[in-house]
C-alpha cells in the first residue's frame, strides 16, 4: 500500500486524534498477548513435579486459573477497544468519502450511476469496516503474540524455535499465494453478483414488455447466466478457504512430529531441543498457538481480500478529478442577467456540442430555446449552472461567472427545473425547502400557493408535514413541486430544461400555468420541444452548437 | 427444477449428494480430532518413559509417525468437509435465487407495481443469502460443535467419569450466561442495524441527488445531515459490536474454571492417588481435551443463533416461493380488430368514455387523438387486457379477454429498456439482425458510430441514450417482435418532426399484418393514417382526417393550429 493510502490516512489519524482510545488499545493487546504466553508455562512446572512424583502445588493451580482468567478479561477489553477504533477509522473514511463528493467535477456523476457512488460509500467502506473491528488489528495483535510466543519457545528449546523459523517464511508464501487467488475470484464474484443484481430492479422496470413479448423464459435465462457466474465465483473462493487451515494444521502436527523425534534421539539433539516432559507439554500447547495467528489469517482471508478490492476502488474515487474552485467576484451592474460568451464545449474531447456559442438574455427577459434533438440545449442550462466548465469562451451571470458564484448565493440567483422531479427524502415541505434552514416554512408555503399546489398539499393526512412517499402526487403535480423548489428562494432567473416532456397534454398546460405564474418579475429561459407559443418572449433556435435567433 | 419451490427439503433434496458428503467427511472430521490430544498425551508419555529409560529411543518414531499420518487424514477430511459445505450452501444460493426469480418474472404486472411486491421479493433475494449463510454456518456448527462435542466428552469420561463431571460444571454455567444476555445483544444488533439503515437511506440521498444539492448551493448543508448519520452509527455499531464479541472471551474463562478440579484431582490420578490410575500420557490427552471441549462449549450459543437467522429470512422468502405454470397458449396471427360498444370505466364511477366501436383490418393504422385529458391513453392500455371493459374487442373474431397476454403490445411514454446491449434490447434472445429494425426508426447511422456499435451497452434504464434514442431503440423492440396488435402511445414525444415522419413511412412498410393504434396529440402526420377516433369528454368518433377536417371544428382547429403554425415557425 502507497503512502498516501487513504485508509491508512484515516487510521494514523484516528491514532493521534484519540491517544486514550489507542493508547488503551495498545495496553489491552499487549496484556492480552503477554496473559496469553504464560498460562503453559505455569503448566510446564506443574507437569515436570507430576512426572518427577511430587504433587501439584496449592500455588501454582491458583496461579494457572487466576491467569486464565485474567487473560480472559484483557481479551474481552481488547475484542472492545478494537471495535471502537475500527468504528472510528471507516467513521474518518466515510467523512472524507462525503466530503469529496462536493469537489467532484459534475461530469463524474454524469459517467457513473447513483447505485455505483452508493456502492462505493456503502459497500465498499463495510467491507474496510469488516476488516478494521474484525481482521486487521486483530491480526497484528496476532502477530505480537506470534513473536512472543517464538520468543518464550527460544529460551524453552532452541531448536524448535530454528524450525519454527524455517517454516514461517513457507507458510507466509503460501498464504501470499492463496490471498492472490482468492482476490481474483473475489473480483470476478462481485461483478457477477452486480449484474445479477441490477437484474432485478431490471426487470421489475421493464415487466410490462417482457409480459407483453412473452419473454419470461429469456430473462430467466439470463438471470440464470448471472447466477452460474456468481456461483461458479464462489466455488473458487471456496476452494481457497477450504484449503488454507488444514494446510497449516497438518503442517504444525509435522513440526510437533520432528520436535518429538529429534528429542527422543537424545544427545546433541536432546540438548538442542532442551526437553523435559513438561517443556514437551508446554510447547505442544505453544506450537498449537503459533499457528492460531496463521490460521486466523486463513479464515479471514475472505474478508481482507473484499476489504483489498473495496480499498481500492475507494482510492480510486478519493484519487478522482477535482472541480477547480473560481475566487468569488462582485457582479457587474447593468451586464445580461445571463450570458454565453463565443463558448465552445463538448463532454467529450472529440465530440464538440456548442462550438462559438454566444447568446445574451437581458434581465427581465423569457427567453425559448429550441432545436433539434443533440443540439446541446441542457448543456447550455448546464454551463450556465456552472456545473462544467468551458472550453474557451465564458458562461456570465450578470457579468460574473456562473463557477464564480459562491454556495450561499446560488439559491437567491436561480430556480432551475429538469425533466422529472428529484424527490429528496422528508416531508412534502422538505420538497420544497430542500431541508435548507434559511427558507422558512411561510416561504415554503407561498411557493406552494404559487404553483397552485396548496389546496391539494393542504387536503393531505398531515398538510405540508406529510412525508413524502412516490403515488402522493400525480407526474404533473411532481412538476409543479420541482417549480415551488426552484421558486422557494425568490432567485432572480428561472432556468426550465423540457419541464414538460414527460407530461400528456392535460398536465402540460396546468404546468405551463404555473409557471406563467412563477415567471413573473424574473428572467427566465427555458428549453421546449413543443411548439412554441407567439407572443412568449423571444425564440432561440440553436442548431449545430450555435444560436441563431 | 422437480419438487415444490416452496419446501426447504426440495433444495436439499436436489443437493443430497454433496449433504451426503459433508455428513461422511463432518463426522469423520470431527470424531477425528479427538486424535490430537490422544497422540499428544501419548507423545508425552514416550518422551517421558524414553527420558526416564523406560523406553528405547526408537519407540518415538513410528508414534510421531502415526501421529502425522493420523491427523493428516483428519485435515484432509476437514478440507472435504469444508468444501462440501459451501459448495452446498453455494448451490442452494443459487437455486432459490433461480427460484425466486422464476416466480418474479411471471407475476402480474399491475400487482407487482401496486402492492409493491416487487420491493418485496428484491429484499427476498437479498434474505437468501442471510438464509443460506445461516445454513452453511448451521451446518458446520452441527458437526464442529456438536459431534466434536461428543466426541471429546467420550473420550473424558473414558479416562476418569467422575472428574469429567467435576470438570463439566462451568461449560454450562457459561451457556447459561450466554443465554442470559442473548436479550440485550439482540437488542443492541437489531439498533445498529437500524441506524445502518438511515445511514445507507442519508448515503442513497447525498449521491443520487449530488447534483441537485449542487445546483441549489446546499452540499454543505447534507453533509453536516450524513455527518449526524455517520455519528450516531457508530456509537450504536460500536455498543453493539461489544456485546457481541467481548463477551466471548469472558464466556470461556467462566468455561475453563473447572481446570481447577482437572489439575488438582488429576495430578492426585497420577500420582496413583486418586480415583483413577494414570500417567502422564492420560493428564495431558484429559488437560487438553478439557481445554478444546471448554472453547467449543463457549461457543455453542453460535448454533442457535444462526439457525434463528436462517429461520427468520426463510419466513420471509417462502410466500414467493411457488410452483409456476408454464404459459402455453400460442400468441395468435394477425387478423381484423374489431371494437364494438367499448365502455370503460374505473369501479364505481362515471365512464371515461362510452360506446366506441371501429373496425379495423390487418396493416391498418389507426391514428386516435383528442383534447388533453381525453383518455386515449386508458383506451390504449385496455388492449393489455390487464382492465375489465364492457363491450367487446375481437381479434379475428376472439374476445381479446380470452386471448393469452401478448395479443397486444402497448408502448408508452417509458421505454421499458433492459440494461444489456442495444442489440440485445432489441432481439431479447431472438436470431435476427438487430440493424434491419434500427434502420426502421432512422437510428442505424447513429448506433453505427457507438463505439461498440450494436454491442454498446445503453446503461440502466437506458441512461446511456438520449431520450430520442431511447424511444426509437423502444420502438425498434416492439417492431422485431410484432403483435396482431401494436398500441403505440404517443412515441415521438422525444423525437423531432424529421425523424418522425421517416418512422412513420417505415412503420407502414414493416408492421406488416399489425393493426397499429398510433394515440397522438402531434396530428401532422395524421392526413396518410387509414382512420382516425376523435375522443372528447367521453364519446369517441371513429373517422378519417379528411371528414374531421369537414365537421369536427375542434379538430380542424388543432390541425391547423399545429402545422399554420409550424409553417411561421418555419418562414422565420
Amino acid at each position: 500500500m502507497r503512502r498516501n493510502d487513504p485508509v491508512l490516512r484515516a487510521a494514523a489519524d484516528t491514532l493521534r486524534a484519540r491517544p486514550l482510545l489507542s493508547g488503551g488499545l495498545i495496553c489491552a493487546i499487549a496484556g492480552a498477548v503477554v496473559l496469553g504466553l504464560l498460562p503453559p508455562l505455569v503448566l510446564e512446572g506443574l507437569v515436570n513435579d507430576l512426572a518427577a512424583g511430587s504433587p501439584a502445588g496449592r500455588g501454582r493451580v491458583a496461579l494457572y486459573v487466576a491467569l486464565l482468567v485474567l487473560a480472559g478479561a484483557c481479551e474481552a477489553a481488547k475484542e472492545s477497544l478494537i471495535i471502537a477504533f475500527g468504528q472510528q477509522v471507516t467513521h474518518r473514511l466515510r467523512s472524507a468519502m462525503c466530503a469529496k463528493l462536493s469537489r467532484l467535477e459534475a461530469s463524474y456523476f454524469d459517467r457513473n450511476e447513483p447505485g455505483f457512488l452508493t456502492a462505493r460509500l456503502v459497500g465498499d467502506v463495510d467491507t474496510v469496516e469488516v476488516l478494521f473491528t474484525g481482521g486487521v488489528v486483530g491480526l497484528i495483535a496476532d502477530a505480537c503474540s506470534l513473536v512472543g510466543i517464538l520468543a518464550v519457545v527460544f529460551t524453552r528449546s532452541v531448536g524448535l524455535g530454528v524450525l519454527l523459523v524455517v517454516c514461517a517464511p513457507l507458510l507466509f508464501a503460501l498464504t501470499r499465494r492463496v490471498q492472490r487467488r482468492t482476490l481474483q475470484a473475489q473480483l470476478r464474484h462481485r461483478q457477477a453478483v452486480a449484474r445479477a443484481n441490477q437484474h432485478i430492479p431490471d426487470t421489475l422496470q421493464n415487466i410490462r414488455t417482457i409480459r407483453a413479448l412473452g419473454k419470461e423464459t429469456y430473462m430467466e435465462n439470463r438471470y440464470g447466466v448471472f447466477l452460474e457466474e456468481s456461483c461458479r465465483a464462489v466455488e473458487e473462493t471456496n476452494f481457497c478457504d477450504a484449503v488454507y487451515s488444514p494446510i497449516v494444521v497438518t503442517v504444525s502436527t509435522w513440526l510437533v512430529a520432528v520436535m518429538m523425534v529429534l528429542s527422543a534421539r537424545g544427545g546433541a539433539f536432546q540438548s538442542l531441543f532442551g526437553m523435559s516432559v513438561g517443556t514437551a507439554v508446554a510447547v505442544i500447547a505453544y506450537v498449537g498457538k503459533v499457528f492460531e495467528p496463521l490460521e486466523s489469517i486463513g479464515m479471514e482471508i475472505q474478508n481482507i481480500q473484499a476489504a483489498a478490492a473495496g480499498i481500492r476502488r475507494i482510492r480510486d474515487f478519493l484519487g478522482e478529478g477535482e472541480r477547480t474552485e473560481l475566487p468569488a467576484v462582485q457582479e457587474v451592474p447593468g451586464a445580461p442577467a445571463a450570458e454565453l460568451r463565443g463558448v465552445d464545449f463538448g463532454y467529450e474531447p472529440d465530440r464538440p456540442v456548442l462550438k462559438g456559442a454566444s447568446l445574451a438574455v437581458q434581465t427581465g427577459e423569457t427567453v425559448t430555446l429550441a432545436g433539434r434533438t443533440g443540439a446541446g440545449k441542457s448543456t447550455v442550462m448546464k454551463l450556465l449552472l456552472g456545473l462544467y466548465a468551458p472550453r474557451r469562451g465564458r458562461a456570465l451571470l450578470n457579468g460574473r461567472d456562473a463557477r464564480a458564484v459562491p454556495e450561499g448565493e446560488k439559491r437567491a440567483l436561480w430556480g432551475y427545473v429538469e425533466q422529472s422531479f428529484r424527490p429528496v427524502p422528508g416531508t412534502v415541505l422538505d420538497q420544497v425547502t430542500l431541508g435548507d434552514e434559511r427558507i422558512s416554512p411561510q416561504a415554503a408555503r407561498q411557493a406552494l400557493e404559487l404553483v397552485g399546489l396548496r389546496d391539494t398539499v393542504d387536503a393531505l393526512e398531515q398538510g405540508a408535514d406529510t412525508p413524502f412517499r412516490p403515488g402522493l402526487f400525480s407526474q404533473g403535480q411532481l412538476q409543479l413541486l420541482s417549480i415551488a423548489r426552484a421558486v422557494a428562494a425568490q432567485p432572480r432567473l428561472l432556468l426550465l430544461d423540457e419541464i414538460t416532456a414527460h407530461l400528456d397534454a392535460a398536465t402540460e398546460e396546468t404546468v405551463l400555468h404555473a409557471l406563467r405564474c412563477a415567471g413573473k418579475g424574473r428572467t427566465v429561459l427555458s428549453i421546449s420541444h413543443r411548439l412554441y407559443r407567439p407572443g412568449e418572449g423571444r425564440l432561440v433556435q440553436l442548431d449545430h452548437g450555435c444560436p441563431e435567433t | 427444477m422437480s419438487g415444490d419451490p416452496g419446501r426447504l427439503s426440495t433444495y436439499l433434496r436436489r443437493e443430497a449428494w454433496t449433504l451426503a458428503a459433508v455428513t461422511v467427511t463432518g463426522i469423520l472430521y470431527n470424531v477425528g480430532l479427538a486424535a490430537g490430544p490422544w497422540f499428544e498425551g501419548r507423545l508425552a508419555q514416550t518422551l517421558c518413559d524414553i527420558l526416564t529409560g523406560q523406553k528405547e529411543r526408537g519407540a518415538m518414531l513410528p508414534l510421531a509417525l502415526w501421529y502425522v499420518v493420523v491427523l493428516g487424514a483428519v485435515q484432509g477430511v476437514r478440507f472435504l468437509k469444508r468444501w462440501y459445505v459451501r459448495r452446498f450452501a453455494n448451490h442452494i444460493n443459487r437455486d432459490m435465487k433461480a427460484a425466486l426469480y422464476r416466480d418474479l418474472v411471471r407475476r402480474s404486472p399491475r400487482k407487482l407495481e401496486e402492492e409493491s411486491v416487487g420491493a418485496l421479493m428484491t429484499k427476498a433475494l437479498s434474505d437468501v443469502d442471510v438464509c443460506t449463510e445461516g445454513i452453511r454456518k448451521f451446518t458446520t456448527e452441527v458437526f464442529d460443535t456438536g459431534v466434536v462435542m461428543l466426541s471429546y466428552l467420550a473420550l473424558l469420561l473414558a479416562l476418569d467419569p467422575r472428574l469429567t463431571l467435576l470438570c463439566c460444571l462451568f461449560p454450562p454455567v457459561a451457556g447459561l450466561a450466554a443465554g442470559r444476555l442473548r436479550r440485550q445483544v439482540a437488542r443492541a444488533a437489531a439498533e445498529s442495524k437500524e441506524s445502518a439503515g438511515r445511514l445507507s437511506q442519508a448515503t442513497l440521498d447525498r449521491t443520487s441527488n449530488a447534483m441537485l444539492y449542487r445546483v441549489y448551493g446546499l452540499e454543505g448543508a447534507r453533509d453536516r445531515a450524513y455527518e449526524e448519520a455517520l455519528t450516531d452509527y457508530e456509537r450504536r455499531a460500536v455498543r453493539s459490536g461489544v456485546w457481541e464479541n467481548a463477551m466471548q472471551p469472558l464466556y470461556q474463562s467462566i468455561s475453563m474454571l473447572g481446570v481447577v478440579f482437572l489439575l488438582w484431582f488429576g495430578g492426585k490420578n497420577v500420582l496413583g492417588t486418586g480415583w483413577q490410575s494414570w500417567d502422564i500420557a492420560a493428564f495431558t490427552t484429559f488437560l487438553s481435551c478439557f481445554t478444546r471441549l471448554a472453547a467449543k462449549a463457549a461457543k455453542a450459543a453460535k448454533l442457535f443463533n444462526s439457525v434463528q437467522k436462517a429461520q427468520v429470512s426463510w419466513a420471509r422468502i417462502h410466500p414467493f416461493l411457488r410452483p409456476v405454470e408454464e404459459q402455453t397458449e400460442e400468441v395468435p396471427g394477425p387478423g381484423v380488430l374489431e371494437v364494438e360498444n367499448l365502455t370503460f370505466r374505473y369501479p364505481g364511477g362515471e365512464p371515461v368514455f362510452a360506446q366506441v366501436t371501429f373496425t379495423a383490418r390487418p396493416g391498418e393504422i389507426v391514428g386516435v387523438t383528442g383534447p388533453v385529458a381525453c383518455g386515449k391513453s386508458t383506451l390504449g392500455r385496455l388492449f393489455l387486457g390487464d382492465e375489465p371493459y364492457e363491450g367487446h374487442i375481437r381479434l379475428g373474431g376472439a374476445e381479446l379477454s380470452r386471448l393469452p397476454p401478448g395479443t397486444a403490445v402497448y408502448l408508452g411514454h417509458r421505454p421499458e429498456l433492459l440494461c444489456a446491449t442495444v442489440g440485445e434490447n432489441i432481439l431479447l434472445g431472438d436470431p435476427g439482425d438487430p440493424m434491419e429494425w434500427l434502420r426502421a426508426v432512422c437510428m442505424d447511422r447513429e448506433v453505427a458510430a457507438f463505439p461498440q456499435g450494436v454491442d454498446t451497452p445503453v446503461g440502466s434504464d437506458g441512461a446511456g441514450l438520449s431520450g430520442g434514442q431511447q424511444a426509437r431503440l423502444a420502438l425498434a423492440r416492439t417492431l422485431c417482435h410484432q403483435r396482431p396488435i401494436l398500441v403505440l402511445d404517443d412515441p415521438f414525444a422525444a423525437v423531432d418532426q424529421q425523424t418522425e415522419e421517416a418512422i412513420l413511412a417505415n412503420l407502414r412498410a414493416l408492421a406488416g399484418d399489425c393493426v397499429v393504434l398510433l394515440l397522438s396529440h402531434r396530428l401532422r402526420c395524421f392526413p396518410q393514417l387509414d382512420q382516425v377516433l376523435w375522443m372528447e369528454e367521453g364519446a369517441v368518433r371513429t373517422s378519417t382526417h379528411a371528414h374531421l377536417m369537414e365537421d369536427c371544428p375542434a379538430y380542424a382547429r388543432l390541425y391547423r393550429a399545429q402545422t399554420g403554425e409550424e409553417a411561421r415557425h418555419e418562414a422565420e
